[in-house]
């Protein structure tokens, strides 16, 4: 601890109270002045008072949630993709057969898009997430070979890795991520200096057709089916590039 | 400036109250980003903003809003705090993306109120820092019994908002970083560019300050 008034001052004791309180102490010292809260009424109080208002301005102050358009905005001012939010004309053909789905009865369908969108959306989090930590991987591996055995023990299906490195989106790693209590394996590539994220999510869906491009919580999503897998890519990448790296993806070789 | 709203009824304010501006939904005059991006350089800078801005945006809106405390301010803020970002991206190369951002955001905060409500700006250097001394641990001999901890419990939270809101600003953003965001104090140190010991003696000033106001309104 540095620039603390004199170690006997009442002063310095006050404000280690509030160390105390904060976590800020090492287990030793958290021992010690634990200790002298005990021993001195006046410090009880101090920090029997300092826990009733960290509670309270945990408990009362929410936080203010920025408004819905801001950080599409914000991505837009420095020239960043973001796909728009006005509604397309495909999105109004999709709502229109989704309308007559529902009159149709077919609430299967109906269900199953719900699901559907859910893990996509927990896709896009698992995203966010490796973009916020150290690393967006659990392993760091350009080398499909090193990356598929790594899968192998740890989950119950390694996916499907390929090697689009010559079309310009080198294999970065891979991790594990958690969608819907299921451990769900997610390889990274890069392009430049982006990150795509792609989650094989195991589906019984049938079909290998593959969704538009769309934008979730700013980020662009493309989402396939092949060969009992559902696999959602997610990146901040622009749409048309995002579909261009689906396409390289699905086209590659089985054997690759 | 780069926001084409009208910022002029703003400027005669007073320190507004949290609960009314920074909570209250807003109907219009969100929609009004006008900037071409026409300064833009580099495919890498924008996939680094990307990736360490992008992810504390909420987090910088939530801090913009308690030291500018209005809602329409904090987006003035938060899209000024970026662009300043996004220039500077290339410079960073720390480990903290989260301190960096925040501490971008709470200087733009601070040179938007110098600019828009100079005459409530006052510094905690006038006040003359030393002199509010701690009392030498006295103050918690001011503190009744303990009964007073349900008071402080039981306060509501307009109460609570209006007393972190009377803060002076060094105060207030040592509560709040601390408190409302939960940052370590020596990356609250970090971001606000003073030692972890003026850390300590100004969040330990806040929050008895703090106490205090509940309990006089509650008295």
């Amino acid at each position: 601890m540095t620039n603390v008034p004199g170690p006997d001052s009442g002063e310095a004791r006050a404000l280690l109270v509030h160390a105390y309180a904060d976590g800020e102490l090492d287990p030793a010292n958290a021992l010690a002045v634990g200790r002298q809260i005990a021993a001195d009424p006046l410090l009880t109080a101090e920090l029997v008072h300092t826990n009733a208002l960290r509670r309270i301005l945990r408990e009362r102050l929410a936080r203010p949630a920025p408004p819905p358009g801001l950080q599409s905005r914000i991505k837009r001012t420095v020239g960043l993709a973001d796909a728009r939010s006005r509604p397309s004309w495909r999105a109004l053909a999709a709502s229109l057969l989704l309308a007559v789905a529902l009159a149709s009865g077919s609430t299967w369908f109906v269900l199953r898009q719900g699901t559907h969108d859910r893990t996509t959306e927990a896709a896009v989090d698992a995203h966010v997430r490796g973009l916020m930590a150290a690393r967006p991987t659990d392993i760091e591996s350009g080398e499909r070979h090193t990356v598929k055995p790594w899968f192998n023990g740890r989950i119950p299906q390694a996916p499907r890795v390929v090697n689009l490195t010559p079309e310009g989106f080198p294999l970065l790693g891979a991790r594990i991520d958690v969608i819907g209590a299921a451990p769900i394996p997610t390889l990274v590539y890069g392009r430049r200096r982006h990150i795509i994220s792609l989650s094989a999510v195991p589906d019984t869906a049938r079909g290998e057709g593959a969704a538009a491009p769309r934008s979730l919580s700013g980020y662009n999503v493309v989402t396939w089916h092949d060969n009992g897998i559902g696999y959602r890519a997610v990146s901040d990448l622009a749409a048309p590039e995002l579909e261009k790296f689906a396409n390289l993806f699905r086209s590659a070789p089985a054997g690759q | 400036m780069l926001y084409g709203r009208d910022r002029d009824s703003r400027k005669q304010q007073k320190f507004p109250s949290l609960e009314n501006f920074c909570f209250a939904a807003r109907g219009n005059g969100v929609a009004s980003a006008t900037s071409t991006g026409g300064d833009v350089n580099g495919e890498i800078d924008r996939a680094r903003f990307a990736s360490i801005v992008v992810p504390h945006l909420s987090e910088a809106f939530a801090l913009a809003c308690w030291l500018t405390g209005s809602r329409a301010d904090a987006e003035d803020v938060v899209q000024d705090a970026s662009l300043r970002a996004f220039r500077a991206i290339a410079s960073f190369n720390g480990t903290n993306a989260r301190a960096w951002v925040l501490t971008i955001v709470r200087n733009t905060a601070y040179s938007w109120l110098e600019k828009n409500r100079a005459p409530q700006f006052v510094s905690v250097q006038d006040l003359g820092e030393s002199a509010e001394a701690l009392h030498n641990g006295s103050w918690a001999a001011t503190l009744a019994d303990t009964p007073e901890t349900v008071l402080i419990a039981k306060a509501d939270a307009g109460r609570v908002e209006a007393a972190v809101a009377a803060l002076p600003p060094e105060f207030r953003e040592v509560l709040l970083l601390r408190d409302i965001q939960g940052l370590e104090y020596r990356e609250i140190a970090e971001v606000t560019a003073v030692p972890v010991g003026t850390v300590m003696s100004r969040l330990a000033r806040a929050r008895r300050r703090v106490i205090d106001a509940i309990r006089t309104h509650n008295a």
